[in-house]
């Protein structure tokens, strides 16, 4: 497609609209955030003063500051390994015939279809009894089982399209089936494989229910989770600029993650393995 | 993403076993000798750390008070309560309590009764209508740690004299109104407990209560009626917020400071919140007690108590932190530094009450006739049902309402029913 | 003699790539089913019973009087109705939103990784926070938004203006997750075959419709199913804005009220088991309705 200015004027007015959908409330909230608490309801967009003292305060929370720290390491450690085991079973549910494999698929759409807030408190009292209450396999294995299903479905729809052929054309050129794996299909799959991971850290890194009930210090507790323990001035004070405040913090590192990793959903095809 | 065939399975697989091993090895961290730690469970409070490492150092190497943290809002500290004592958890030991539960887990048996020398030493001195809050069935279930009673505020520069019921409010509001003056009153009216709060009071201040005695049965009847004539009057005047209906403690405290508001009826916590963010609206921030019906009106009630749970491995040493976390240096702390009023009678005679409660006295009035919410153990589904039917309250209509309501309280106090 | 070596290969081979499937799928099922297996099988016990947290004692088996009590009250149909016009809405905007941000996402010439990570953004947010952040943007006084209204009226306290809200927070913050999903489908349609059409004579919208969207079937239905089953379990922005004020109770939110705030273990189990049914036949009707093949029905071997 030619770049006239024509074009390049035209999308970036398009761009300009999409930016404003995206970011007019999130602009919203960041001005709570930094807004000088007397002035918090007069009701502008702007705030009329600004205070920093919002973040310097949470970032005088040691637990807040645990709490990111739980939260990377926990959505970290459980994207990637849902990511390895969903592929794995992706693969095989696409490629693959072997009992069970229907029984595979609707179970993990059972999971994914189960209301989670009954399915708390049984997972509580089995984590006491594991001794996993209150520490970070504690929140993973659960965030795993919830993004399998996704991952399942996004990797096995995405694999089923790659046509078989090229795998055995490399296999026939030498290639082991791990090789074949790798270098065939891993990158005509990346799409798939980036946006579901994506998709499982965000969901790890805002989950509260979990977070809130499966753990009591901040040995395991989560960000959004120590956002609900914030104390107010006082016993009814909805500490407001705070919590807006780490709410900014708090999306800093998802924006880091994706700018990573957005690149990489359409790299597969620059690979050229599609063509003829 | 490397690729996850063959050889690598077994990595993937043991990298997941290691990190489990690891979590595991974390988790069983436990198994220390040396003093009992006694788990203590509270709300968030800026300054209860202070509180907490006194009394370790009272404690003297007795036990040590470990201070775990309960989320801000009440309904998430029941619920993390509720499921932890219901798993038989030995792991809780002092619970900071809501004074709305103490029916609710003393019937199911998850906090311990206190007695003896424990009970002497917690009623000492302590203020009796805190000391109901605490008591089911004849036994005392807490030691009261903070009470609280609502008030009547008002912007003396707009009112010289503070009405003294409800209809009186609101024909105040409405002259105010003609004045185009501010002229709003705002009360929570959301649906939530707060406005559950708000029937409670003006039925007792009407001379009944929502549930009988011993708290088994429906009572409404004319005192509710004439509440619910007062709620719907109120809703529809010029006095009421047009979002009344949406109306929570904070919402009615941002809009008192914000100006627009020339009345509000809420717990003494706005004269602090008022005093650092609108110094200058400070002098004319006012209060009087609580508006009545037909005579005096009777405040509602809130607070908390510390309860010790059954499955608690030290029960001394709990019962006796308890006793600490609540005693006179303990609450002047919290009273004067988190504005949670004292249980206490002599605390709130302390020199340094004077500047953070100059409405003392009017708080220590209004516990004298406070309205206790309705106790029974099923209280979550009676507030539940109960802001369901009365919210929104201009919607009102008394004979229907108080039908509809005491069909559905009868229904939540045997827990039959679905929940709205 | 080699048709029968044949044959013998042939078998060994089908008995390896069954075993290669079963140690590929056995990591994720032995995760789903430890981790979610006992919690699913005891709700669908407690559904069965009459059991209050509280009253210990009074616990026994009624069979199917919960499903009894559930499905004749009129609080649960008002929230059951309210979430199926919810999520019908909301999904119904995201989907029309989600291929429009995908395209503008994977085509734009400008700022193109800028536009990527800032469409995200929404998604990543706390919903707990974005919710508080509509709330206070719609409150009188308070909020930005509330000024633009007449004065004295507060949307969240009125029944349609409360839902409209609410569909409005949902369809922000979810959009991305379509959005992105779409992106990933329009980035497998092969440039060369829009070439070629273009080349034939097809438009812009022609292209899209004839060649770009049936390409994309698979990716859609995918990210639909997924994203209707959420919205129907939409929980966290109704709490927040109205928390079930004025009728606006959705089906998660009853069943939170009653399984946590009731204790109702019995009830509570019971809703939860009745959303889970309601949402199972969503999928099913989309799997056989829109003839979105479950993974593994085809493909393979060729």
């Amino acid at each position: 497609m030619e770049r006239t200015p024509r074009m390049v004027a035209r999308w970036a007015v398009a761009d300009l609209l999409v930016v404003l959908y995206a970011l007019v409330p999130v602009l919203w909230i960041a001005s709570l955030s930094f807004k000088d608490p007397a002035t918090f309801t007069d009701g502008s967009f702007v705030p009329r003063r600004w205070t920093l003292e919002n973040y310097s305060g949470i970032f005088d929370n040691p637990a807040f500051v645990r709490g990111l720290v739980n939260s990377v390491g926990i959505g970290l450690i459980s994207t990637f390994i849902a990511i390895v085991f969903g592929t794995m079973a992706a693969y095989a549910v696409a490629r693959l015939d072997f009992p069970g494999k229907n029984v595979l698929v609707g179970a993990s759409l059972l999971v994914a279809m189960f209301p989670q807030i009954s399915l708390v408190s049984p997972l509580f009292q089995i984590e006491r009894a594991l001794g996993l209450f209150d520490t970070w396999p504690g929140l993973i294995l659960p965030y795993i089982t919830f993004a399998l299903p996704l991952t399942i479905f996004t990797l096995s729809s995405f694999l089923r399209e790659i046509p078989w052929e090229l795998e055995q054309a490399a296999q026939l050129d030498g290639a082991t089936p791990f090789q074949a794996f790798r270098q065939v299909i891993v990158p005509l799959a990346m799409p798939g494989m980036v946006t579901t991971a994506i998709l499982t850290f965000i969901f790890c890194w805002n989950d509260f229910l979990f977070a809130i009930s499966l753990t009591s210090s901040d040995r395991a507790r989560t960000a959004p989770a120590t956002i609900s323990f914030f104390t107010g001035s006082s016993q009814f004070e909805d500490p407001a600029g705070s919590i807006c405040a780490a709410a900014v913090v708090v999306t800093i590192p998802i924006v880091i993650f994706v700018l990573f990793f957005q690149r990489r959903i359409v790299s597969g095809l620059t690979s050229g393995a599609v063509k003829g | 993403m490397r690729g996850t065939f063959g050889r690598s399975r077994p990595c993937a697989a043991g990298a997941a076993g290691l990190v489990l091993l690891a979590g595991v090895a974390a988790g069983c961290g436990g198994g220390t000798s040396g003093p009992p730690t006694i788990n203590l469970y509270n709300a968030p409070q800026e300054n209860i750390g202070r509180i907490v490492a006194r009394c370790n150092r009272l404690a003297g190497g007795r036990y040590r008070i470990a201070l775990n943290t309960l989320p801000r809002d009440a309904d998430g500290q029941r619920e993390q309560i509720v499921r932890r004592l219901a798993a038989e958890d030995s792991g809780l030991d002092v619970l900071g309590l809501d004074v709305t539960w103490t029916a609710e887990l003393a019937e199911a048996e998850w906090i311990l009764p206190w007695t003896g020398s424990y009970e002497r030493r917690a009623r000492q001195g302590t203020l009796p209508r805190t000391l109901e809050t605490a008591t089911w069935n004849g036994r005392l279930y807490g030691a009261p740690y903070n009470s609280n009673v609502q008030l009547l505020w008002y912007r003396s520069d707009l009112v010289p004299e503070p009405p003294a019921t409800w209809d009186g409010l609101v024909r105040a509001a409405e002259r105010l109104a003609a004045q185009r003056r501010p002229h709003l009153a705002e009360v929570t009216g959301a649906p939530y407990e707060g406005i559950v709060v708000w029937f409670n009071s003006l039925v007792a201040s009407a001379g009944g209560s929502i549930l009988n005695p011993r708290g088994d049965a429906v009572a409404l009847g004319a005192p509710a009626l004439r509440a619910l004539g007062v709620m719907r009057a109120f809703a529809r005047s010029r006095a009421a917020d047009p979002s009344l209906s949406s109306m929570r403690e904070d919402d009615a405290r941002l809009a008192m400071e914000s100006g627009r508001a020339a009345f509000e009826v809420n717990w003494p916590y706005v004269y602090a919140s008022m005093a650092a963010k609108r110094p200058k609206l400070l002098p004319h921030f006012r209060w009087a007690p609580y508006p009545g019906v037909t005579g005096p009106g009777r405040a509602p009630l809130g607070g908390a108590n510390f309860g010790i749970s059954r499955y608690t491995e030290h029960p001394g040493e709990a019962f006796e932190a308890a006793l600490c976390l609540r005693d006179p240096q303990s609450q002047l702390v919290a009273a004067v530094n988190d504005g949670l009023p004292p249980t206490i009678r002599s605390v709130y005679d302390h020199p340094s009450m004077a500047k953070a409660y100059p409405m003392r006295q009017a708080i220590l009035d209004a516990l004298e006739t406070a309205a206790l919410r309705p106790k029974t153990p099923t209280y979550q589904n009676v507030s539940t049902v109960a802001s369901n039917v009365l919210s929104p309250p201009a919607a009102i209509d008394p004979p229907r309402t108080e039908e509809r309501l005491r069909e559905l309280i009868s229904d939540a106090l045997q827990s039959r029913g679905v929940l709205p | 003699m080699t048709g029968r070596w044949l044959g013998r290969a042939a078998t060994d081979e089908k008995a390896a790539e069954r075993r290669l499937g079963l140690w590929l799928c056995a990591p994720a099922a032995l995760i789903m089913l430890l981790v979610t297996g006992w919690p699913i099988l005891y709700s669908l016990l407690l559904s069965l019973q009459r059991y209050d947290l509280r009253f210990p004692r009074d616990r026994e088996w009624i069979g199917l009087a919960n499903y009894g009590a559930v499905l004749t009250d009129g609080f649960w149909w008002n929230a059951f109705w309210v979430t199926v016009l919810v999520t019908v809405v909301s999904v119904a905007i995201e989907l029309v939103l989600g291929m429009l941000l995908a395209l503008a996402m994977y085509r734009t010439l400008v700022w193109r990784g800028a536009m990527r990570t800032l469409v995200l953004i929404p998604y990543g947010i706390v919903t707990v926070v974005a919710a508080y952040g509509w709330r206070y943007a719609w409150t009188p006084e308070t909020g930005w938004l509330a000024g633009m209204l007449p004065e004295g009226s507060a949307p969240l306290t009125e029944r349609a203006p409360a839902l409209a809200i609410i569909i409005l927070a949902e369809v922000w913050k979810t959009t991305p997750f379509m959005a992105l999903l779409l992106m990933a489908g329009l980035a497998v349609v092969p440039g060369d075959l829009l070439q070629a059409a273009s080349m034939d004579g097809a438009t812009a919208w022609q292209r899209f419709f004839l060649v770009t969207l049936p390409l994309m079937r698979p990716a859609i239905l995918v990210a639909l199913l997924f994203r209707t089953l959420d919205a129907f379990r939409i929980f966290d922005d109704i709490y927040v804005l109205t928390n079930g004020a004025a009728d606006t109770s959705s089906v998660s939110l009853i069943a939170y009220h009653n399984l946590i705030g009731g204790l109702n273990l019995g009830i509570g189990s019971t809703m939860s088991v009745l959303v889970f049914l309601t949402v199972a036949a969503v999928a099913f009707a989309f799997i056989r309705g829109f003839g979105i093949s479950t993974p593994g029905t085809q493909g393979g071997r060729g």
